[in-house]
């Protein structure tokens, strides 16, 4: 029964992941977007794009970090 | 866990009950006449007898080929284990054909794994954060042992010390650098920039004064982090109590050197300038939680990082060790999926762990602009 929920729980937790998929997209897709506007600022622009990539996997991670600890933190 | 029950034709035949431990238990070898009470001819006893044995040794055979890297013996004592050296048939029968129809997920094989000592389970992707006490050590009731990740961050230490050692003027120092000389001056020139850039604020002397302590923690993290790469090694940063050590102590020294510099003051940079001051109290709450969540979201960043990228690497490739001892030309070509995959994923995992070192250290510049200059430099930021 606890397996189960913790499996249900931890599966769960990945859901965030949805988030942080649309905030790398949403990254990446302003880099092109400043990029086509402006391509003499690309190696500028391109720093802080991977910035903030990083920035926003680390807030996935957050999650996955939640899932192993829902599956590994709680014994019977 | 007893989950095959010997098929007794005495229970069925009495009207006595058994009670559940009793059959379990029960694996001595019984006489064969037992099987086939009603009919015990000398040549039937000897044929069943042969059979019995013959199917233990397919037991055995079938055992050997599922227990991979395990020793004959051990393989041996499991198979006795197994059977019981039982002369029932259909209780032979049934373990063999389990056996060859479920292979490793069959219930005779996870009988096995629990005799010989070892459960059946993948072993866990956290297995590799686990600190192991190398020289035991205790100072009165304090728990001061020498651990891995002591050894893992003296040897980072030495091998930055070394580097640097080597270059600089006592080693090379040439006004022309090789290639080892370069390297060093390059880590060294990366750190000043965001320095300047982030906590130059207004007031431009700043930037000289905390710039070796942030080189530091940039040089440290940025050799211990790819350190943690290196298979069959430990990764310092993937624990929680270290990263979180390094973020609690930086942000303490952040909240001192505010006031320091700015007195009471400091106290301002929860309130931005021009707010009504019936929505003050709220504000000030709103500002204060974000800015005490610093001292823990640098550390669990650096830590997640860290740790999931290292625990779905160590996933992906017990799949595909799993795949590559699975004996089969199907799985086996299978195979090269996951090892691909783990090869990829770790030119992320290197990029990732150089990153976080470079992430890490623009947040405290951030944090540290903050504290210093309070709400005056976002001019600056983004000229």
């Amino acid at each position: 029964m606890l397996e189960g929920a913790k499996s249900i729980g931890a599966g769960a937790a990945t859901i965030a992941l949805a988030g942080a998929a649309i905030g790398i997209g949403n990254v990446f897709s302003s880099l092109i977007h400043s990029v086509a506007r402006n391509p003499s600022l690309a190696k500028q622009l391109f720093g802080y794009a991977i910035l903030g990539f990083a920035l926003t996997e680390a807030i996935a991670l957050f999650a996955l970090m939640m899932a192993f600890l829902i599956l590994s933190v709680f014994q019977i | 866990m007893p989950i095959f029950r010997r098929f007794d034709e005495n229970r069925l035949n009495s009207n006595k009950t058994y009670s559940k431990k009793s059959y379990t238990t029960q694996f001595a070898p019984e006489p064969t006449t037992t099987v086939n009470p009603s009919a015990a001819s000398g040549a039937q006893a000897q044929a069943l007898t042969e059979r019995a044995v013959e199917l233990r040794a397919r037991i055995h055979d079938v055992l050997g080929e599922l227990m991979v890297n395990r020793s004959p013996d051990e393989v041996l004592t499991a198979a006795q284990a197994v059977h019981g050296e039982s002369d029932l048939i259909v209780f032979l029968e049934c373990l063999l054909n389990d056996l060859n129809i479920n292979g490793v997920q069959s219930e005779a094989f996870a009988e096995t794994w629990f005799i010989a000592g070892q459960a059946p389970t993948i072993p866990s992707p956290l297995e590799q954060f686990a600190i192991l006490p190398l020289i035991p050590m205790n100072i009165g009731h304090l728990y001061f042992s020498f651990t891995n990740p002591s050894l893992f961050m003296l040897l980072t230490l030495s091998l930055v010390l070394l580097l640097v050692h080597f270059v600089t003027k006592n080693g090379g120092g040439n006004s022309v650098p090789n290639a080892w000389q370069s390297l060093v001056e390059l880590i060294y020139d990366f750190v000043p920039n965001p320095v300047n850039e982030q906590i130059g604020g207004l007031s431009g002397n700043v930037k000289q004064k905390f710039s070796p302590r942030i080189s530091v923690t940039f040089t440290f993290s940025f050799f211990r982090n790819p350190q943690g790469m290196i298979p069959y090694s430990f990764t310092v940063t993937s624990h929680f109590l270290i990263t979180l050590g390094l973020s609690f102590s930086i942000f303490i020294g952040i909240t001192l050197v505010g006031f320091q510099r700015n007195g009471l003051h400091f106290l301002s940079f929860s309130l931005p300038a021009g707010v009504p001051l019936p929505l003050a109290p709220f504000l000030v709450l709103l500002e204060l939680i974000p800015h005490c969540f610093r001292a823990l979201s640098s550390g669990i960043r650096l830590f997640a990082n860290m740790m999931a990228g290292h625990s779905s690497v160590k996933i992906l490739s017990g799949f595909a060790w799993t795949m590559l001892c699975m004996n089969d030309l199907f799985y086996f070509i299978g195979d090269l999926g996951p090892l691909f995959i783990v090869l990829a994923l770790t030119g992320p995992e290197l990029g990732v762990a150089i990153s976080q070192a470079h992430v890490s250290t623009i947040s405290i510049c951030i944090y540290l602009n903050d504290a210093t200059n309070l709400h005056q430099s976002e001019v600056v930021i983004y000229n």
